[in-house]
């Protein structure tokens, strides 16, 4: 039975959330994310979940991380100067290792910026926006059903791996009025954390396991142990050893790498054999698919990368794309971050171009095709 | 109080974490004591160790989580209560006890305190008030006494101190106590009526940081601050007594406000309950 | 009887706080008025709270000057309390005096000189025989076992004014109206008992001894309970912050040449468990272990 909708991306991703098995929201009211929140306020008591509006971003946070600490699925959406209140809290998820969901609708900035204008500013802050090495998990939908499934992605990769998994969308995504298919789109299991089921006597909540993913513990079923965001031991306590510490810190970041596959996921369009690959994510990647189409018809050979799984970047895959192709373009919608990326991926093998628009409008695809044939 | 008493006395190694003592508060730190007072409430109230969830910040009272046996949680500067708001919505099944400093939760954490007062969430609050941030090196907090030295103020303290329980229950606490550590019992008996209250209930527990503050000030060793701190409390049975207008700066201890109020965890998920058994009706 | 002589007859009424000296003072002082003497009732209680002291001379005859019984001239010593009635012995006239005491014993705080559970408190050690054999006439009645028996132990001072109407030439009639207007309406019958009981008791002799096995105070019998007191000192944990040593009751304990918590002597800990509560470090265990149980 189709089950087909008009849904707005921010709506598409709580409706993911619930799907995804989410029984937990914090929030705090930002523009252009508030949509999230309601849409959860609406859908969460359906389900038996929890929906909470805080008392600011920070407590938002710690809220779903607290109540993730609790064993549920947990999210919370935000914008902006709320995504940087929400950092210190965000870094403590990935240090002491508890799923999460974060919904960053990316808009103007810096500071109150254009609340109501779409930008793709947040591409480093998503991945370096807390202190600190960590691991950190970033998609990026580019259509409402891309926010409805790369949050349920996003919850099955939390869960699965303990860590934090940042739904990174721009404003035009997260506005965007899109018709889905919900039942084509939700898929017949998701993923739960792996809880802790060992004997309790000497259980270790951060022990290393041959896939590096630490049984969660749930409290109430007698491991009581120690959760800190200070670096700890394999048994939970904190130790300022350089051994241990630095053994514990690889650990969290080695984890990614050894999962690499499960995590990346790329969208590749006419990229063999082009002359030129567009790297693009979000809304200027929808404009890039439309150049794309423009510039082949004119007989122009250009191909698209898309990363859907923004960070870690898939560094192969794109080493891959772009064999056999004279140079790479970068539009995004900042003063050129994703760019720095790729330009140390290509290492002066190819030129990376940047094409960067600040002026809260999207990129358009005539700007791309434009920037594509000037370089060419 | 409830008419349990447990069939075996309190043996505070029961309830902590020997292979992580001796713990690293200094000589003479008050907050040893107040982690005593609250483990026996929670031993009198035959709480489950399994079903108990610790709460704390960060300062010298947020590391007191690591030694308590139980479901611990050490989270970020000033945020104990967010977390707990999670997780006792998330796991109503848990009972969730936050531990918090003066500057964990009057000055960084100030917003939480407050939110959580008026919530009324199904949450115990104890915080160690002994107004310095020791871990930092002894810098002024929100409740530093007035003319006090601290390595933030050379020359004296000069800002108004804050009081915590009339903050607190003017945010709506239904549950509001203060006690210094020497009356261990007293404070222990506080700490048990705040975990049995159903809804937020908030202990200020007046310490001493002897090695950092004490010294600064000579206000003696540790035994000579608890006993000045003593002296300067208004115990509860002296509330209506000739000793109000003799003594009137003097703090008063014991339980400082306790009222009927819905709970807001029990209140949600009434309410949700409704929505879906209407929900239901409806087809 | 009290023999007649000039001047006013003294009777002097102790006890401590709470068993009723006064209420027995005032029944004396309305009874002697009803009479038609003068009267001069004066006392002290208003330290004396419950427990503490309490002392109240009543003066009648057809004419008194001071409202004090001086030394040694009290015809009648009325103690509700042994210890109290000991205190209060030389006030009364060693030729004709009548000594009536209760031999119940409420051992005040401050006699518990030995600190350790169970042990003898330092309370008067002359016994009722020793006593009734020093003095002309009186008796060491047990008056709060017997206003038990009758029902209720606040009736003891009753029993002691029976007692004490064997001595004084007021009839037993005009006694008993007095009483009535002075108890509450509930506990008259129980008073009439008791003030019956009394004067017969009292009516059996001009010596009588008599001592149950009641004769310490309830409080103390059954709180205390002689324990084996154990204090150990994990002194790894201790980081020798004195607070043990300086709010030790007892002064028992010290920090060694380590800074380390240490009991030189043993004997002197009372297991208060105050060391144990207040240590921040959670250094001090203490085990109270009933003899009995350390016995088995």
């Amino acid at each position: 039975m189709a089950n087909r909708v008009n849904l707005q991306g921010n709506q598409a991703c709580a409706l993911g959330a619930i799907a995804a098995g989410c029984t937990f929201y914090g929030g705090y009211p930002i523009t252009p994310s508030s949509e999230v929140a309601e849409a959860m306020a609406r859908e969460l008591p359906k389900v038996g979940g929890t929906f909470i509006q805080m008392e600011d971003e920070i407590a938002s946070m710690g809220a779903v991380v607290g109540a993730s600490m609790g064993g549920v699925k947990a999210m919370t959406a935000t914008s902006g100067p709320g995504f940087s209140l929400k950092q210190e809290n965000l870094g403590y998820a990935c240090g002491a290792e508890i799923p999460c969901v974060i919904v960053n609708v990316m808009r103007g900035g810096p500071s109150t910026g254009m609340p109501t204008r779409p930008a793709q500013g947040d591409v480093m802050q998503a991945r370096w926006g807390t202190h600190g090495d960590h691991p950190i998990i970033v998609l990026t939908p580019a259509s409402v059903s891309e926010c409805y499934t790369e949050t349920i992605r996003a919850f099955d990769l939390t869960e699965q791996l303990r860590v934090p998994v940042i739904v990174l969308i721009d404003e035009v995504i997260g506005h965007l009025v899109e018709t889905v298919d919900l039942d084509d789109l939700t898929p017949q299991t998701t993923v739960s954390r792996k809880f802790a089921d060992t004997p309790v006597e000497g259980f270790e909540p951060y022990a290393v396991t041959e896939d590096m993913i630490p049984p969660f513990p749930r409290p109430g079923d007698g491991y009581r142990s120690h959760t800190t965001g200070l670096t700890h031991m394999p048994n939970g306590f904190p130790t300022q050893n350089p051994a241990k510490a630095e053994a514990a810190l690889t650990r969290t970041t080695d984890k990614l790498v050894l999962h690499k596959d499960l995590i990346e996921f790329c969208q590749l369009i006419e990229c063999a054999g082009a002359d030129l690959v567009i790297v693009a994510i979000g809304i200027s990647a929808r404009a890039a698919e439309q150049a794309v189409r423009d510039l082949r018809g004119q007989g122009v050979n250009v191909g698209l990368f898309r990363p859907l799984t923004l960070w870690p970047f898939p560094e192969t895959t794109l080493k891959a794309a772009v064999q056999g192709a004279k140079a790479v373009l970068v539009p995004e919608m900042n003063q050129g971050q994703m760019v720095l990326e790729v330009e140390r991926l290509m290492a002066g093998d190819l030129p990376v171009h940047a094409l960067n628009k600040i002026d809260g409008e999207a990129i358009t695809p005539s700007e791309i095709a434009a920037k594509v044939k000037e370089v060419l | 109080m409830k008419d349990l008493e447990p069939e075996t006395p309190f043996e505070i190694n029961d309830y902590i974490r020997l292979e992580q003592m001796p713990h690293f508060l200094c000589p003479g730190c008050g907050h040893g004591i107040a982690l005593r007072a609250l483990l026996w409430a929670v031993h009198e109230l035959q709480i489950d160790k399994d079903k108990l969830a610790v709460v704390s910040g960060i300062g010298c009272s947020g590391r007191l989580s690591a030694y308590i046996d139980a479901n611990t949680f050490h989270t970020t500067h000033g945020r104990p209560l967010a977390f707990a708001t999670g997780l006792a919505l998330a796991r109503p099944d848990l009972h969730v006890i936050v531990i918090t400093g003066d500057g964990d939760s009057l000055a960084i954490g100030g917003n939480h305190l407050i939110h959580a007062c008026r919530r009324n969430l199904n949450l115990t609050c104890m915080m160690l008030n002994n107004e310095i941030y020791g871990m930092t090196g002894g810098q002024v907090s929100p409740t530093t006494s007035s003319n006090r030295y601290t390595t933030t103020t050379p020359a004296g303290n000069t800002e108004p101190v804050f009081d915590a329980c009339a903050l607190a229950s003017a945010a709506g606490a239904s549950f509001v106590g203060r006690e210094v550590t020497m009356q261990v019992t007293g404070l222990k008996n506080l700490m048990r009526g705040a975990i049995e209250h159903h809804g937020f209930s908030f202990v200020e527990v007046i310490s001493d940081c002897t090695e950092i503050y004490g010294r600064k000030n000579d206000l003696g060793m540790s035994p000579e601050m608890m006993l000045s701190q003593k002296a300067t409390m208004r115990p509860e049975a002296y509330r209506n007594t000739v000793d109000v207008p003799f003594r009137p700066n003097a703090l008063e201890c014991g339980v400082l406000t306790q009222k009927d109020r819905p709970e807001y965890g029990s209140a949600y998920r009434e309410m949700t309950a409704n929505l879906r058994a209407k929900g239901k009706q409806h087809g | 009887m009290v023999e007649k002589r000039n001047g006013p007859t003294n009777v002097l009424i102790v006890g401590v706080g709470g068993q009723g000296v006064i209420m027995v003072s005032k029944v004396l002082a309305q009874l002697c008025q009803n009479h038609g003497y003068e009267v001069k009732q004066s006392e002290v209680h208003g330290m004396a709270k419950r427990g503490g002291g309490v002392f109240s001379h009543v003066r009648y005859g057809s004419a008194v000057w001071s409202p004090t019984i001086p030394e040694g001239e009290a015809d009648v010593l009325l103690a509700l309390e042994w210890a109290e009635a000991l205190r209060w012995i030389n006030f009364m006239n060693p030729d004709t005096g009548t000594f009536i005491a209760d031999t119940q014993r409420i051992v005040p705080p401050f006699a518990c000189r030995a600190r350790g559970r169970g042990e003898e408190a330092g309370y008067a050690p002359q016994t009722p025989e020793e006593i009734m054999a020093q003095v002309r006439a009186g008796y060491a009645i047990d008056a709060t076992s017997m206003a038990e028996d009758l029902g209720n132990l606040k009736a003891a001072n009753t029993v002691l004014l029976g007692a004490l109407s064997t001595t004084l030439e007021f009839p037993v009639e005009d006694w008993l109206e007095v009483i009535r207007g002075f108890v509450p309406p509930h506990s008259i019958d129980i008073n009439m008992a008791a003030f019956a009981a009394g004067r017969e008791w009292a009516q059996a002799g001009d010596k009588r001894v008599e001592e149950s096995a009641k004769g310490l105070h309830k409080a103390d019998v059954e709180l205390q309970q002689q324990v084996i007191t154990k204090l150990e000192i994990t002194e790894e944990w201790c980081k020798g912050c004195d607070i043990c040593v300086k709010m030790c009751p007892e002064r028992c304990l010290r920090l060694n040449e380590q800074l380390v918590a240490e009991l030189p002597d043993p004997s002197k800990c009372t297991g208060c468990r105050m060391c144990e509560w207040l240590c921040p470090d959670f250094a001090i265990k203490i085990t109270n272990t009933p003899v009995l149980e350390a016995a088995e």
